[in-house]
């Protein structure tokens, strides 16, 4: 054990002991227990080195111990289930976990790129701007070495086979962090009654109560925590939500959570689920994510063992693992001397605290001085020895009055610098939701200030350092919560803790002014994971960057997977001291959603796969589907494409499809048409202002062929109408446009025109729709048995009758699609595939062909009939398709006025018409460009709509939109092709068969 | 994501509602009085104010009611919401706005 | 769809079958309408938004002018009939829409959860009580949620999309034991 974990304390920490686990590090075995993290297990392993910089390739190590983490960046797992990009400070440990480290490749300990940090003086801020953004041609040749070298983590190599599943709840309160004040919030509100979602980052809660030594109510705080959750657990409608990570804060107090469950499962087929998004609408919101502890600037500040104070106490007291044996300590503040006493605590030599501030500490400085740790109080570390591991600090007196030059030196050995730099509150959620941000002089933090959605903001999170004031606040806030919520606050008091440790004020350093110029001395950086130095946020401002945002894209600090949490402030101060401006001056970025990096598997949730968009069927599907036809996505839809028999391809399929519906019998599933009952006194009037023809002058039991222009005079959809009593009408839509139609309908009777008493109903999913087409369709309807005559005189063409077909009740519509004589079938759909089946069995004699959506596009293109949506686009009028017959002179319309603008009077309009390619074998592809003359100025005139072959004709037929092209039948354009000579295609009619329309009418 | 009364319904998530541009827009009594510049205005101009903004929304995963929501488009609050009045074009109706507004109290 | 051999599923889903179904559309403030309907139905016909009664049918709030009548799928002709000439005098609507909807129930301990899943409402017993019922969204599908007793939940969807809804909550519900008769 010794062996394999030579930094773990003997005893100690929260680790389990009884459980040792065992991962993998960059290829090597090693070990850890269950309770750490790979961050405190790794260090307890003594890896030091655990990645490489993003642009420097410089050497680097754990500096944080949470969320703030910049440098220990891993790809976890492997193959499909691989997770990149994840901080080791947020990884739990698991046995059998492989983790390599992403910022190294190809390995931290051996780096090719280290070669940036020799030549790195031009590596400078804007460096990939300036450089290989010319000639912009080679971008290509560098990006790829770029992104290799710049190692973020590997995408998984397949789809991921692990669950994630969302999760919409509500409550009255949610709080965002589990530490002394969360837990205080979340139990003031649940006492009072409130439903509440008490949500932490960490796998347990308790924030940074779990790393102390204070006592609370006379117990440790950690057996404080312990049981404050155990109360919380048994209070109904509290949902305790641990390894949580509340990640944004949207419109209207809509709150999304990301909660780690378990490691990767690897079988899609088990229950366990990976990561689960919790979509929370709260109506109140407690913030209380704490702070996040600042480094400090100071020359080769990024090297391995310069760590965070507070981390340096996390791993020692909440993982028992020391950081280093012989540390130096460098603060501005009272905080780190934590950290100190903790390391000598644990057996750690501490050489010095060095304080910058002439006073030294408070009440802690005392007692670090009791145990025999060195105070250099107006001291600052200027600078670090060693490469892959610190080996001495450089202490310089310091005056504190100036950015001057700081000379002689004092060299201290060390193998561990702990840094503080003062806090900043976690303000990222309360920025999220709008609130406001005010800078604290005194603090040197930025606070939350007015909040503009209904949240309030507690314990360090708000500015207060010590454990009495974060219980208080805490206390405060979730009665404010409860408060505003309209309840009466449980009488909660406010616990007691050992008196707070009397502090001295933190002093504002932000950066430590380098012996030589600071433009020329060792690098002091800013943000670690984007290698963002002082100098180069110096040299943006040099050249004229004084936005913050600018100078944040120009330099990258901030960019990235840490957006930031470490370098940003300190990022400012630098600029702040450049620009002779003030931190609040300069201000902050902005916040935005995630506050830490969300995996796009818990984004998804289970929206993937075939659950990814809902697919909607028609009753007779499975018939389809056991006939072997290829579907086609149709919106939501699928619907059949074409019917193969004995192996047949598409094209065979069709041919032989629309010949069966022109000489003798073919079926059609046409139930996705959309269905809308239209009823009521004024239902007339209302349909005569939706649709362009004179509907008031349809007889009851006749059908027409109606469009439905916008106000704008495009055509937005089509369909066949029946009028099916004095008050009723029986409206068809597109397959696409059902749902828009009817909302379009809605949208005026209810905004414009309430007083006109009209009811509509979708009957889309109720009626299936069952189109015979061909000549043999009367006799197939006889022989299945109809109870009413089918002849042409008493059922003509465009008319409705309620009928018994088969023995079941049936809207039996005499419309043809396809131009043949036809008859469509509306039928209880629960009653459609026995209707089908029947027709399939009677049909048989006349080889009968079911046939699917793209042979109906043939057989509607040949009579030259629209698909709206596929010849339309929003900007075609009826005129432009030639509908003028189906304008009524005699009364408004929606969309009439719009018709008599200039624009829609011009005579060159693209309008709809044929197309026959000359050489009458090239099936041009839609949207084919069709161009005015040959192709040597190819002016374009127009595009290609619809085109197919037809098996009927025997030769392609198109269908286009032409300037013009009414008056220029005839008339020879080109369609241009790509690689080829422009074809010549002749402008005809687009009714290309029986141009007379006696088929449909025997 | 917005949270919006629907008048009828209650509050619910936007994912049931459509949107339908701004509301009030009154529809010309005689389109043909109108010169073309005056029909093209009313056809596709709108205000697109920053701050308080009427609009129309569907509940159209609910109750398929058409209703007027005032939204500030800065602050994506929603002063209120209510039923049209039977004036048409999206007007609220005077009593529905009272009543709207007596709730918020 | 994995099945369970745990003896006490958290969740069970069925189809119920045998079910029919009216759209009713009149204005309940217009004369003697909903009296009228009433009488026909033998049940109050809902007037607040969001609940539904249960009697020999089951009469759910679809809008301030619409409700949605289950009942067994034999009456539906009948009933239908005897609504349209009953309110024959009154601006109404009556339409069987028998085909175009699905029945299912959502039954359990864990009927809520996997409800919460893909159901932005909140669907806490205190806010949506037995007897209430909404039009809302369950995955990707737009359905008529309602809820029973505790622990019941009744969801009609369309017909084309029930498939799809099926398979969303054979997913959902699979980690919760979920017994899902076959179709
Ligand atoms: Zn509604």
């Amino acid at each position: 054990m010794a062996a394999a974990q030579p930094n773990r304390l003997p005893s100690g920490g929260r680790i389990d002991r009884s459980r040792p686990l065992a991962f993998s590090f960059d290829g090597k075995a090693c070990e850890g227990f269950a309770g750490d993290t790979l961050a405190s297990a790794l260090m307890a392993g003594g890896v030091s080195l655990v990645g490489r910089s993003f642009k420097l390739r410089r050497p680097r190590g754990i500096v944080g111990s949470g969320a703030e983490e910049p440098n220990a960046i891993m790809q976890i797992g492997e193959g499909a289930a691989a997770q990149p990009n994840l901080p080791a400070t947020q990884v739990e440990l698991r046995g059998g976990l492989t983790a390599r480290a992403t910022r190294g490749w190809p390995a931290a300990r051996f780096d090719i790129g280290a070669i940036n940090d020799v030549f790195g003086r031009v590596l400078g801020a804007g460096f990939y701007y300036k450089t290989f953004m010319w000639p912009r041609s080679w971008w290509k040749h560098y990006e790829h070495g770029i992104r290799k070298s710049a190692g973020f983590g590997q995408a998984p190599d397949g789809p991921d086979p692990d669950r994630y599943e969302h999760m919409n709840t509500h409550c009255d309160v949610l709080v965002a962090g589990g530490g002394a004040a969360g837990l205080m919030a979340a139990m003031t509100a649940a006492k009072s009654g409130a439903r509440v979602i008490l949500a932490d980052e960490q796998n347990e809660f308790g924030g940074s109560l779990l790393a102390s030594a204070a006592s609370i109510d006379g117990v440790p705080a950690a057996d404080w925590v312990a049981a404050a959750v155990a109360e919380l657990q048994g209070l109904e409608d509290c949902v305790l939500l641990p390894s949580s990570t509340v990640f944004g804060y949207h419109d209207h107090n809509f709150l999304t959570i990301a909660q780690r469950c378990a490691g990767p499962t690897g079988s899609s087929d088990g229950g366990a689920v990976r990561e689960r998004l919790w979509r929370v609408r709260a109506r109140q919101v407690v913030l209380a994510q704490g702070s996040l502890e600042r480094p400090l600037a100071f020359c080769n500040n990024d090297r391995p063992g310069v760590m965070l104070a507070s981390a340096v106490s996390v791993y020692v007291e909440r993982y028992a693992v020391l950081p280093g044996r012989r540390a130096v300590v460098f603060t501005n503040n009272d905080s780190a001397y934590r950290a100190a006493i903790s390391l000598a605590g644990a057996g750690a030599e501490v050489a010095a605290i060095v304080d910058s501030r002439p006073g030294g500490g408070g009440e802690l400085g005392v007692r670090a001085q009791a145990l025999g740790i060195p105070v250099l109080a107006g001291h600052v570390v200027s600078d670090v020895a060693g490469r892959r591991r610190v080996t001495g600090a450089s202490i310089a007196r310091w005056s504190g009055d100036s950015w001057g030059a700081v000379r002689s030196t004092i060299r201290m050995d060390c193998d561990l610098v702990a840094v503080s730099g003062g806090w900043s509150p976690a303000v990222h959620l309360h920025s999220q939701a709008g609130g406001r941000l005010a800078w604290d002089e005194s603090r040197l933090c930025f606070l939350p200030a007015e909040a503009r959605q209904a949240h309030v903001s507690a314990g360090a999170g708000n500015g207060k350092w010590s454990l009495g004031e974060c219980l208080a606040d805490g206390l405060r806030a979730g009665a404010e919560a409860v408060s505003r919520l309209g309840l009466k606050t449980a009488a909660i008091r406010a616990p007691e803790t050992s008196p707070d440790a009397g502090e001295n004020p933190i002093e504002p350093l932000w950066r430590v002014p380098a012996a030589r110029d600071a433009d020329r001395c060792p690098r002091q950086f800013i943000d670690f994971q984007n290698d963002t130095t002082v100098a180069d946020i110096r040299l943006a401002a040099r050249e004229g960057y004084r936005n913050v945002e600018h100078v944040k894209r120009y330099t990258a600090l901030g960019f990235g997977t840490d957006q930031g949490k470490l370098g940003n402030i300190n990022g400012m101060a630098v600029l702040a001291d450049v620009l002779g401006k003030t931190i609040p001056e300069v201000g902050t970025t902005t916040f935005r959603p995630a506050y830490t990096p969300v995996s796009f598997g818990v984004c998804a949730g289970e929206s993937v796969g075939e659950l990814y968009d809902p697919v909607r069927t028609t009753a007779i599907h499975q018939w389809h589907e056991a006939a072997g036809a290829p579907m086609e996505t149709v919106g939501q839809w699928r619907r059949p494409w074409y019917f193969p028999r004995n192996g047949e391809d598409l094209h065979a399929a069709v041919a032989r499809e629309c010949l069966a519906v022109r000489n003798s019998l073919g079926v059609m599933d046409a139930s996705t048409l959309g269905k809308i009952d239209a009823c009521g006194p004024d239902v007339v009037e209302f349909l005569e202002r939706i649709y362009t023809h004179n509907v008031g002058r349809m007889k009851v039991g006749r059908c027409a062929y109606g469009v439905i222009p916008g106000e704008d005079g495009m055509l937005k959809d089509d369909g066949v109408m029946a009028r099916t009593g004095e008050r009723r009408f029986y409206l068809t839509t597109t397959t696409g446009g059902a749902a828009a139609v009817l909302d379009w309908m809605e949208k005026w009777l209810q905004t414009e025109w309430p007083e006109l008493e009209v009811y509509l109903t979708s009957l889309t999913d109720h009626y299936s729709t069952i189109a015979a087409a061909g000549p043999n369709s009367r006799r197939l309807l006889e022989k299945l048995g109809c109870d009413i005559p089918l002849d042409k005189e008493r059922f003509p063409f465009m008319t409705v009758k309620p009928a018994e077909l088969a023995g079941m009740r049936v809207m039996l519509f005499r419309v043809s699609f396809s131009g043949e004589l036809a008859f469509e079938i509306n039928i209880d759909s629960n009653n459609a595939p026995a209707m089908w089946r029947k027709i399939m069995e009677a049909g048989a004699e006349f080889d009968i062909a079911p046939y699917g959506t793209e042979t109906m596009h043939v057989l509607r293109a040949e009579k030259g009939f629209i698909i709206a949506g596929q010849d339309t686009d929003g900007s075609v009028t009826p005129v432009d398709l030639g509908m003028n017959w189906l304008l009524s002179k005699e009364k408004d319309f929606l969309g009439k006025r719009s018709l008599q603008r200039p624009d829609c009077l011009r005579e060159d309009r693209k309008q709809w018409v044929g197309l026959l390619s000359q050489d009458g074998r090239t099936v041009l592809p839609e949207g084919t460009q069709l161009i005015g003359d040959n192709g040597k100025a190819a002016k374009m005139c127009g595009h290609v709509t619809s085109s197919y072959f037809s098996a009927c004709l025997g030769h392609p037929i198109a269908l286009g939109l032409v300037a013009g092209g009414r008056q220029r039948k005839g008339e020879t354009i080109y369609a241009a092709q790509a690689g080829r000579d422009p074809l010549p295609v002749q402008i005809v009619s687009p009714v290309f068969y029986d141009p007379r329309g006696k088929r449909q009418h025997v | 994501m917005l949270l919006i009364e629907c008048p009828w319904c209650g509050p619910r998530a936007e994912t049931e509602f459509s949107y339908g541009g701004e509301a009030g827009i009154e529809r010309p009594a005689d389109p043909y009085a109108l010169s073309d510049a005056e029909w093209a205005d009313y056809l596709f101009f709108r205000s697109n104010p920053r701050g308080a903004h009427r609009e129309l929304w569907n509940h159209a995963q609910g109750c398929r009611r058409w209703f007027g929501v005032e939204r500030d488009t800065v602050s994506y609050r929603i002063e209120k919401s209510y039923r049209l009045g039977s004036a048409g074009s999206g007007r609220p109706a005077a009593a529905q706005i009272e009543a709207s507004e007596e709730k918020r109290r | 769809m994995s099945e369970t051999s745990s003896p006490l599923p958290g969740v069970e889903i069925s189809v119920r079958s045998g079910r029919g179904f009216l759209n009713l559309r009149l204005n309940p403030r217009r004369g003697q309408a909903l009296e009228a309907a009433e009488r026909i139905l033998g049940q109050p016909v809902p007037p607040a938004a969001n609940t539904f009664t249960a009697g020999e049918h089951e009469i759910y709030w679809l809008g301030p002018d619409e409700w949605l009548i289950a009942t067994a799928a034999e009456r539906v002709l009948s009933l239908g009939s005897e609504l349209a000439e009953g309110l024959a005098g009154f601006h109404s609507a009556v339409n069987d829409v028998s085909g175009g909807h699905v029945e299912l129930l959502v039954s359990g301990v864990d009927a809520r959860t996997v409800l919460t899943k893909g159901c932005t409402l909140d669907l806490h017993p205190r806010e949506f009580a037995p007897g209430q019922c909404a039009q809302t969204g369950l995955g990707r599908a737009a359905v008529l949620l309602a809820a029973g007793d505790p622990s019941i939940y009744t969801i009609v969807v369309r017909r084309s999309v029930s498939d799809y809804l099926c398979s969303w909550l054979a997913n959902a519900a699979r980690p919760h034991g979920a017994r899902f008769p076959a179709r």
